[in-house]
């Protein structure tokens, strides 16, 4: 019997199971968007078409300080995140094999095994000490530990995007008369460029979406975007949330179709 | 940047290099005892089958392998322990290595840029290299817009650019199709002549070594068997791995009956006696069996009872331009002729038992 191509599309209740899937992964949020736009308070009467909830969200002085403390948190924590991630990368890819490189490649994405809860209890116990010890009790600690949380998730795509370089191209650099300077500079950071990228973006949005690291660490008056809402669904849920959370949607979409634009054009 | 000191000279000087790869019990000799004098302006090959070391020797030419023991110059100057990119050497890469995000004239242009040079000179270098390998209607475009061919002349004129006093080339031609292989043989000869640039050259295709070469050195094992112009490699092989390696050959297991100066009489089968040249640095002793060989070309077939030889037909094999007439000696011991098809000669038959002449001074005893 000629064996034909393996065709997931064949077996039985592919059709069923897909959009299923689909449903049950975007049918929360489309429901999220809708309600945003209803004019009345309810979460499921449909009371008409309204911009209300975003006009009160701008109004809203205290979502507006959260979400630019949160974006700009999120931008320094994963642009130090991505900066260290890189030479981290480069020291486990390019520098020959050293004593404990194993050990060291098992401390940097340890953290992404561990369970956060554990994380944030440990930070909040660290960073306690440090406040009665120093006194300071400022923004400092928060991008450190988002920039601590966000490392392991910028290493991975680095890592791996120079593991997959042609080693070749770095010796032919070499041979055409480059310093070591140099051939980083023209051949091995070009095309590590999607690779940075990438892990700029998922640290990014690492930090943007962690509730229990700030949670943890935060003083008064620290407060993101997650914890800020997390805080006030315990009161009471109004459509304002479901506008915040659809802006946050809509900036994410912005920020991947970006990445995906960045490296199809690298190729 | 040649000093332009002329044609005459030597360029790269090995002397007693060795590469150990790991130690201990796993240590691998990838190259053992090398000495070799690299002529200033020659094209000079490496020929040897796959993981024979050549691969790992460029690499020590061009300073990405440090030699575990022994001595390199280049021009003069003892090069071991200077960086690649402080010698006046460049590689064109097995697998070209074309930078993937520079366009093609930004690939050639890189030697120059790195070396600091004007931007106006880098323009003009980068414009003549193009026109040299036929590319310049591809400037702006990238390497993974290219064919394989034009890959490899990208390759070769980024190498050239920076215009080093030896290139070296490993396997350039062996991703490529016959016909384009061919083309390229013949670009390659025609830019090492042009440029004057020493070429060390790569490859495990016999004919191409013998086609292009000034001089080849034959390895094995991280060896170098035997050193000489096409010419002597092809007729005076030294060892059996060298004769065997270089074209199709007849290996004749004979009698030594006399030795004088650099030749030897052999007993032939049917009890003729045949003058012999033995291989440099061999002295067989009367009486003992030596091993010689005889290209398939160097023997005629004749009519029964002529010639040195008597033999009988196996079989015949056409090959185009010639024909393979398979034989077995009064012996026992097969031998082969090779027959140009100029004639319009009947093959003879299978079975018809035939005498072979022998071209004088063609038999050769090898060492070992
Ligand atoms: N870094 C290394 N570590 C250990 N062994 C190596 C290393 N590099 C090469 N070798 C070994 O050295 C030998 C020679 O390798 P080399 O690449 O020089 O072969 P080659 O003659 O170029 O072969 P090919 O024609 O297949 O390219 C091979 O047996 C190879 O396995
Ligand atoms: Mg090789």
């Amino acid at each position: 019997m000629a064996s034909r191509e393996f065709n997931v599309r064949a077996l039985p209740g592919f059709g069923a199971v897909a959009i299923f899937t689909l449903v049950m992964l975007y049918l929360p949020i489309i429901i999220l968007v809708i309600f945003s736009f209803n004019e009345s308070q309810s979460q499921s009467a449909w009371g008409g078409f309204s911009l209300k909830w975003y006009v009160a969200a701008f109004n809203n002085s205290q979502v507006i300080d959260v979400s630019v403390r949160s974006l700009w948190l999120a931008l320094v924590a994963a642009g130090i995140a991505t900066v260290l991630a890189t030479l981290a990368a480069l020291a486990t890819t390019r520098v020959g094999r050293f004593p404990g490189q194993t050990m060291i490649y098992a401390l940097i994405n340890q953290p992404l095994m561990v369970p956060e809860i554990v994380t944030g209890i440990a930070l909040l116990i660290f960073v306690a000490f440090l406040k009665v010890q120093t006194g300071y009790a400022g923004m400092g600690y928060m991008v450190a530990a988002h920039t601590a949380f966000c490392i392991p998730f910028a290493y991975l795509p680095i890592r791996a995007r120079l593991e997959t370089m042609d080693l070749t191209l770095e010796r032919a650099a070499a041979d055409l008369y480059a310093t070591p300077v140099q051939a980083f500079t023209y051949v091995t950071l070009p095309l590590l460029v999607p690779g940075i990228v990438a892990g700029f973006m998922l640290g990014f949005v690492v930090s943007l979406d962690t509730v229990v690291i700030t949670e943890f660490v935060k003083s008064a008056g620290q407060d993101t975007l997650p914890t800020y809402m997390l805080g006030q669904l315990r009161r009471s849920v109004t459509p304002e949330m479901n506008a915040i959370a659809t802006l946050f949607l809509a900036l994410s979409l912005v920020v991947v179709s970006l990445f995906f634009l960045i490296t199809r054009k690298r190729g | 940047m040649p000093d332009g000191d002329g044609q005459s000279g030597n360029e790269i000087e090995i002397e007693a290099v060795g590469k150990v790869f790991g130690q201990g019990d796993t240590a691998f000799h990838a190259l053992s005892g090398i000495d070799l004098t690299i002529r200033t302006g020659e094209f000079f090959t490496l020929l040897g089958p796959s993981g024979c070391g050549k691969t790992t020797l460029l690499r020590v030419i061009a300073g990405f392998e440090h030699p575990t023991s022994g001595r390199l110059r280049i021009k003069g100057q003892d090069v071991v322990g200077q960086a690649p990119n402080q010698r006046l050497v460049n590689t064109v890469f097995q697998n070209y290595a074309l930078f993937p995000h520079m366009t093609v004239a930004q690939n050639i242009g890189f030697g120059l840029k790195m070396l600091g040079r004007p931007r106006a000179e880098i323009a003009a270098t980068t414009d003549e290299m193009m026109h040299l390998v036929k590319m310049e209607a591809m400037a702006a475009r990238k390497p993974s817009e290219l064919s394989g061919g034009q890959q490899q002349r990208v390759a070769l004129a980024r190498a050239l650019a920076p215009r080093p006093r030896v290139l070296l080339l490993d396997e350039p031609l062996s991703a490529l199709d016959l016909k384009l292989r061919k083309e390229m043989q013949t670009e390659l000869k025609r830019l090492q002549v042009e440029t004057g640039i020493t070429f060390v050259f790569v490859t495990h295709d016999q004919e191409e070594a013998l086609t292009m070469s000034d001089r080849l050195a034959v390895m094995n094992q991280g060896r170098i068997l035997q050193l000489g112009s096409p010419h002597e490699i092809y007729h005076a092989p030294t060892e059996r791995f060298v004769a065997d390696f270089i074209g199709e050959t007849n290996f004749l297991t004979l009698n030594v009956i006399a030795v004088q100066g650099r030749g030897a009489d052999l007993a032939l089968p049917g009890g003729r006696t045949i003058a012999a040249r033995v291989a440099e640095g061999l002295t067989p002793a009367v009486g003992t069996t030596v091993s010689a060989v005889i290209r398939p070309e160097q023997a005629r077939i004749v009519p029964q009872g002529t010639g040195e030889l008597s033999a009988t037909v196996e079989g015949a094999v056409f090959f185009g331009t010639d024909t393979h007439i398979h034989l077995r000696l009064s012996d026992g011991q097969p031998f082969t002729v090779r027959r140009q098809n100029n004639d319009d000669l009947a093959d003879p038959a299978k079975g018809e038992t035939v005498g072979l002449s022998l071209t004088p001074g063609a038999l050769q005893v090898l060492r070992g």
